[in-house]
């Protein structure tokens, strides 16, 4: 680590909020993956061969190294790469490794790896930071080895040592969804945005996450020592000692104040003038539903349905799906759920179709789009949520409509398939369109007429209202979602809902920050639907506004003209009614 | 087998050094006393706080964390092991160079 290297600061736009320190781990997944193989019996001996020439090549690499530096009079340099070479030795590194290949008929580079991680562990737990820093050496022996046992090998997420922050030009939604959220202290990329699906999931785990930096400065051959601020989106790197003894105790004071939230459980989502507000939340996995109920959690708003693709990559059959459903269904005792249809499409791919080949996919055939041109994952997904809804609080929520005509059509396949199990219209399963796109919300009116609830869901909105494409770099720092247009498409959205008599949601992330709250009930909003952990910040907000100082707000709001003079009224409103959150006023 | 057993034990011997390092036994040091132990016949252990280790392993030594002035054990178990652990408390004495 270079002890002396001058603290900078980067920029980002920050995502998840949290605060977290730790050591720079850049992922490139161009270095391929490190494979995990059962070794057939006569193979056994022939890896540990491979095993003992990468160790060979490793070390006269080294001493060729070694040379070099002698003739260039760099004689410290050859003493430590003396050390290198009676490590290559070491008897944990060899013939460790050729029992441990024997014994469980593993590939070596997997055996290695698990080796050197366990290690690093080793070293990690060592209290004095100069004995610590003794595992750079090891971990450069193990590259080369590496390098060696596995020409292109390619970083894992699971090779992230535990709490780095992972530096990536970019991270897939299903990357993000397998990240470890205690393996991983923070992720900083250099493309991405709040409403990103990455972001969505990287929300969802509390992971914090700063996007669109630019690495330019960052010599990542280099180890770092970083702070992320996911709060400002701000990277420390080379952080002084003071620096981090302040992030450190920032860091302690949120987490205790995660703790004094979560004593809110028991306790009702009502303004302090009693008015009632549905809390409910977005899942990805059946899990969550624990933390639903634990945070006392009004229902599911809203089930990501298309998450059940991510363990095997497939659609699954009705079967599996039907069990899927109704194990959650179980797990929500007797609490409502909505289950959103498969949203693929966009920067979702979808298993087992080769994508089409779309020049702008986000106005292509995603979400709804995709349904209606390949019906039988419609139906199948449809036969699925109905079985398993019967005598449950079931609904199902159509993404994407932009047009009546679109929405009748699917309403007409669900009450068909209804049919098929002699289901009456009458006693069918709630339907509700999610409002994501303009056009829907400017004939709200007519939606309503047909469908039993409407969803916004702001993240698309926004995108669409203001064609600011949500990943784009470049454009990240304009995807307000307290614009004025937005807040006056909600308004004509929970109006329209009103006069239908229809209940409104709101599921965007905008949802699950709590400086909107009093806003958004403002504005009409009878539910809002966030990612579990964060019904007890939402509660707590909820709980300290009064809904007739929100209507307040909201027309104020609805009367601004620049996203700037909405954001000033809605942080100032939530700093003078939740002064004590660390985590949103700074 | 007995017999085996008996000549071991006639041939362990047990002393205590302190580490005179100014930075412990780092990378440095512990590079020398492998390299001293290379070609030893007999088993090496160093033990610290209640840790024993291999002493002819670089990471074993690191992972222990000697910081200066700490007292070590050392445990020389094998036919050379007077002349080995003649060597090691010579080699401590003189810091390994250092």
């Amino acid at each position: 680590m270079a002890y002396d290297a001058q603290e900078f600061c980067l920029r980002g736009t920050p995502i998840c909020r949290g605060i977290a320190v730790g050591r720079l781990y850049f992922f490139d997944r161009k270095e391929g993956v490190v494979p995990d193989i059962t070794l057939s019996p006569h193979d056994v001996e022939k890896d540990v061969i491979r095993f003992r020439e990468a160790l060979n090549n490793s070390k006269r690499d080294i001493k060729h190294l070694q040379s070099q530096l002698e003739s260039e009079g760099a004689l410290e340099a050859v003493v430590i790469l003396d050390s290198q070479l009676i490590m290559l030795e070491d008897p944990l590194l060899t013939t460790n490794i050729e029992v441990t290949i024997r014994e469980t008929k593993k590939n070596a580079e997997s055996v290695f790896r698990a080796a050197i991680r366990k290690y690093q562990e080793k070293f990690d737990a060592i209290s004095d930071p100069f004995f610590r820093d003794r595992f750079k050496d090891i971990q450069d022996i193990s590259r080369r080895v590496m390098e060696y046992l596995n020409k292109g090998a390619r970083v894992s997420l699971h090779d992230i040592p535990p709490g780095s922050i992972v530096f990536a030009p970019d991270f897939t939604p299903s990357e993000m969804a397998e990240t470890k959220s205690i393996a991983v202290g923070a992720i900083v990329t250099e493309v991405g945005g709040t409403t990103s699906h990455t972001g969505i999931v990287a929300i969802a785990k509390g992971i914090p996450y700063v996007a669109n930096v630019s690495f330019e400065l960052i010599d990542f051959s280099q180890e770092y020592v970083v702070i992320v601020d996911g709060r400002k989106g701000e990277i420390i790197l080379n952080p002084t000692v003071k620096t981090i003894e302040k992030y450190e105790r920032l860091k302690i004071h949120l987490q205790s104040q995660m703790k004094g939230l979560e004593r809110l459980c028991t306790l009702s989502a009502e303004t302090i003038d009693g008015y009632q507000v549905r809390l409910s939340a977005n899942i990805e996995m059946s899990h969550q539903i624990d933390l639903v109920h634990r945070y006392g959690g009004h229902g599911v708003g809203l089930f990501r349905s298309e998450y059940i693709f991510f363990p095997k990559n497939v659609i699954p059959s009705e079967e599996e799906q039907y069990r899927i459903y109704k194990r959650i269904v179980d797990r929500m005792k007797g609490r409502s759920l909505v289950i959103r249809v498969f949203d693929l499409g966009g920067d979702k791919a979808v298993p087992g179709y080769s994508m089409l080949k779309e020049g702008n996919p986000f106005l292509g055939c995603r979400a709804i789009r995709f349904l209606l041109r390949e019906k039988e994952i419609l139906k199948t997904q449809l036969r699925a949520v109905i079985r398993a809804g019967i005598g449950a609080p079931v609904s199902v929520l159509f993404p994407m409509v932009s047009t009546m005509t679109e929405f009748l059509e699917v309403k007409k396949i669900v009450r068909d398939t209804e049919e098929e199990f002699g289901i009456s219209p009458k006693k069918g399963i709630r339907i509700g369109c999610m409002i994501e796109v303009p056009s829907a919300a400017i004939i709200a009116d007519h939606l309503a007429k047909e469908c039993d609830f409407l969803s916004i869901g702001t993240n698309d909105l926004v995108q669409y209202s203001l064609a600011i494409d949500r990943g784009n770099q470049y454009m990240a720092s304009r995807y307000d979602p307290t614009n004025p247009s937005i807040l006056r498409l909600i308004k004509l959205i929970t109006s329209e809902g009103d006069q239908g008599q229809i209940p409104v949601t709101l599921c965007g992330e905008i949802a699950a920050d709590p400086r909107f709250t009093m806003l958004l009930l403002g504005l009409g909003v009878q539910e809002l639907s966030v990612a579990p952990r964060y019904i007890p910040i939402i509660k707590h907000a909820i709980r300290n506004t009064s809904i007739l100082e929100a209507v307040d707000l909201a027309e104020r709001a609805l009367c601004s003209a620049t996203s700037q003079e909405v954001m000033d009224l809605i942080s100032g409103a939530y700093k003078r009614n939740v002064p004590e959150d660390y985590l949103y006023n700074c | 087998m007995f017999q085996e057993t008996a000549e071991n034990q006639k041939n362990k011997v047990v002393n205590k050094v302190v580490v005179r390092n100014p930075m412990g036994l780092h990378t440095r040091p512990a590079t020398s006393i492998v390299k001293l132990l290379q070609h030893c016949k007999s088993d090496v252990y160093f033990t610290y706080k209640k840790e024993t280790v291999n002493a002819k392993s670089i990471l074993s030594i690191l992972m222990l964390a000697v910081k200066q002035n700490s007292r070590i054990t050392i445990t020389v178990e094998g036919e050379d092991a007077p002349v080995t652990m003649e060597k090691l408390i010579q080699a401590f004495q003189k810091e390994f160079g250092d």
